[in-house]
């Protein structure tokens, strides 16, 4: 758009004698932001204005309703010592450490298998992006009927396969793994969509060099299709980060955090703090901090990513 | 391109530093001073135009809005704007706090009980105390636990909108298939639980009792009337005193029936024990009038009978809602809204309002009326929650903390009925977190 308002003064510089400098100059700056201008505006009322009002209001003790008193620092310094904080960033961690390297790596295997040339291909392509396509609330709704103890079909399928019922989310142990499970049916569409398009970008000449070099199908693999790969590991491992850093909606479709706050993940706690007791302020502290760490992430990842010459980004 | 830079930062930086004041602005706001009469020197034979956000959809809102033209047509100088508020009752709240931020609040709204605390703590209603006292008003027609939860720290910030309570509600298909004599008034805890106990059968996936373990207000709710049973209270003061003797005691009981026993349903999410009950999967829930529209859809064949007691002590708990008077400095607006809420309440309008739309009636003058008699007739039970206001005698307290207080309850009742830990030690933490909120 620079590049557009600068040939346009060239043009009119030619056409007019002897252009006057200071108009020419406003009129470069308000061209730019006359394209500028209402995407600033945008970002500026719809993400930076709730940023900084929410950092403001992280420094207050704040239910909606009556006025703020300032707190300083002191919500902050609560985060630091509050156990449930400290049990939901756990759990978080926990979320995405069983979260992220099974969608990708399932992802990978589903490609994978959709890259071979067998019948009906499409079908299937299009048979593993649909959960993806589905809300997440949705998918959460259905998976309560699905690992329902009572009345589910899961334990449906264990007690016709002769194995013991389960009491899947409603047990303390079980319901953050189950919680994965029905993400990763949600999202291996998404990686394995990116993954497909990444093997099919593989000059098949590599492939066919290996070949005839004398490597076996496994070799191949190894050796030229993964590496290729790895642009698309980066950004892929970056984006399932924030994904389940990020979860919300199906947690609370499916358990309300519960049982006894054994899935409640930070985003669910902030979200508990703000709106079920109104504590506006100490929810916000809570969400900085998980930009922070989120902030911390990306930057680490893309120095790291800049550093080894992957072009993830 | 080095004072590009710079020029851009210092906007930049002025952008940060006017989004910052604006948004510090946006937290605070000047309340009203409630001291003196809001409708002192009120004109009533000035035009005025009053805001009412009802909280209702469908067809209540509908109602709302045709008996918003009646009261014009008998009230031609003042006109009520109506609108729902927000999408949800539960988003009114929010919505509340955006306009008192933005100063477009309404003069009436729609409320739950428990803000009561939080929106009088926003400086903006009225005070209503004296207003009340006039004989028209007939104020004591009206339960008194819905007067309580109307009123904070002595101050009346509006007038109740819908008044209900809990009872026992129970499958009478579960109850004949497992040859076991339906609840009656009399009814102690320990017939509960064996009744409850008698009624399981896992191996069927069926439940004598059902209890909400979401940790949300509806777990924590139906605690109350326990603690109210066995003598305790909720609050002392601005003080947590549910941990009591009389609050383990309350608990101790439900921890008994779901974790000794194994006879209680615990719903993790409070919104599936409901549907099973009308599957015929829950033999007894405790729950308000509010069921009594869905499970006459689903055709179950159910009784209503009032809360198992504690030594013939059957006290219950009353939800109620309020009507919310806000000050606009405005004496004409304030006397306006007052004119229009007295005409709503009042025993003429209600029996239309609150029995057509399948809640209790707010007043116990309206027991007499045909309307009730109809709606009894439509709605089995109906005259058994009616009955059962009586037992409510306390309300939750007003206090702005309640929803947090509410919620360490919560999970503490979720903790012990899903035998993570004994109830002393439970709301003994309870206690501990409940009070560094009430400090403030």
């Amino acid at each position: 758009m620079t590049t557009f308002a600068l040939s346009r003064d060239r043009h009119e510089a030619r056409s007019r004698p002897r252009p006057r400098r200071k108009p020419r100059r406003l009129r470069r700056a308000l061209t730019g932001w006359a394209f500028a201008g209402p995407a600033t505006l945008l970002i500026l009322g719809l993400s930076v204005f709730p940023a900084v009002w929410a950092f403001v209001i992280s420094r207050t003790k704040w239910n909606g309703i009556a006025p703020a008193k300032p707190v300083g620092w002191g919500n902050y310094e609560t985060m630091a010592q509050d156990p449930q904080a400290a049990a939901a960033v756990g759990h978080t961690l926990w979320l995405t450490a069983l979260f992220v390297p099974s969608s990708i790596l399932l992802g990978m295997l589903v490609a994978v298998a959709l890259n071979q040339k067998i019948r009906l291909v499409a079908f299937y392509r299009t048979c593993i992006f649909v959960p993806y396509v589905a809300s997440a609330a949705a998918t959460g709704i259905l998976a309560t009927f699905v690992f329902n103890p009572q009345f589910g079909a899961a334990n449906e399928v264990l007690r016709r396969l002769g194995l013991p019922a389960q009491q899947f989310l409603e047990s303390r142990s079980q319901a953050l793994p189950v919680i994965v499970l029905i993400a990763l049916w949600g999202e291996i569409g998404f990686t394995a969509v990116i993954y497909l398009a990444a093997l099919q970008d593989i000059p098949v000449e590599l492939t066919e060099a290996a070949t005839v070099d004398g490597a076996g199908r496994w070799r191949v693999f190894w050796h030229v299709t993964l590496p290729q790969l790895r642009p698309v590991t980066v950004f892929t491992a970056v984006w399932q980060t924030i994904t389940a850093i990020q979860l919300f909606d199906l947690v609370y479709t499916t358990t309300r955090g519960g049982p006894l706050q054994s899935t409640e993940t930070v985003v669910y706690y902030v979200y508990e703090l703000a709106f079920q007791t109104q504590r506006f302020g100490y929810g916000s502290a809570v969400a900085y901090g998980l930009f922070v760490v989120t902030m911390l992430l990306t930057l680490g990842i893309f120095w790291y990513s800049r550093r080894s010459k992957i072009e993830a980004f | 391109m080095m004072q590009f830079w710079n020029a851009r930062r210092r906007f930049l930086g002025g952008a940060v530093l006017a989004l910052g004041l604006l948004a510090a602005g946006c937290t605070s706001g000047t309340p009203v001073d409630d001291t003196k009469d809001a409708a002192a020197g009120y004109d009533p034979n000035a035009d005025v135009t009053i805001t009412w956000w009802t909280g209702q959809s469908s067809d209540a809102e509908t109602m709302a809005e045709k008996l918003a033209t009646e009261f014009h047509a008998s009230h031609p100088h003042i006109t009520v704007n109506t609108s729902a508020g927000a999408s949800t009752t539960d988003e009114l709240l929010t919505k509340l706090s955006a306009g008192f931020t933005s100063g477009t609040y309404p003069d009436v709204s729609y409320a739950y009980g428990s803000w009561a605390g939080q929106l009088a703590a926003s400086g903006r209603t009225q005070n209503l105390t004296q207003w009340v006292a006039d004989p028209q008003m007939a104020w004591s027609e009206i339960p008194e636990a819905a007067r309580s939860t109307a009123t904070v720290d002595g101050r009346v910030i509006g007038v109740p909108a819908l008044v209900d309570n809990l009872a026992l509600i129970y499958n009478k298909t579960l109850f004949d298939k497992a040859h076991v004599a339906y609840p009656t008034d009399t009814w102690s805890w320990d017939d509960f639980r064996a009744a409850a106990k008698q009624l399981t059968d896992t191996s069927k996936n069926l439940y004598g009792a059902a209890y909400s373990v979401a940790g949300s207000e509806d777990t924590t709710w139906h605690l109350w009337p326990l603690l109210w049973q066995h003598g305790g209270k909720i609050l002392d003061g601005d003080k947590p005193a549910f941990n009591s003797d009389a609050g383990v005691a309350a608990l101790e009981t439900l921890r008994q029936i779901a974790v000794d026993d194994k006879s209680m349903y615990l719903d993790q999410t409070d919104e599936k024990y409901a549907q099973l009950f009308n599957d015929n999967r829950i033999g007894m829930m405790i729950s308000g009038p509010w069921s009594l529209y869905d499970m006459g859809e689903a055709k179950v064949d159910y009784g209503v009978s009032f809360l198992p007691g504690y030594n013939g002590d059957h006290e219950t708990i009353s939800g109620p809602d309020v009507w919310v008077l806000f000050d606009h400095s405005d004496a004409n607006r304030a006397g306006a809204a007052r004119t229009f809420l007295q005409w709503l309440t009042g025993k003429d309008v209600d029996v239309r309002w609150n029995l057509g739309n399948g809640n209790l009636p707010l007043r116990s003058s309206e027991a007499a009326t045909k309307e009730f008699a109809d709606y009894c007739a439509q709605y089995p039970g109906a005259q058994k929650f009616f009955d059962n206001l009586a037992n409510a005698k306390q309300a939750r307290p007003t206090v702005e903390a309640y929803p947090e207080v509410s919620r360490y309850v919560g999970q503490a009742i979720a903790s012990v009925l899903q035998g993570a830990s004994t109830p002393k030690e439970a709301l003994d933490k309870a206690a501990q977190q409940a009070a560094v909120a009430l400090r403030g």
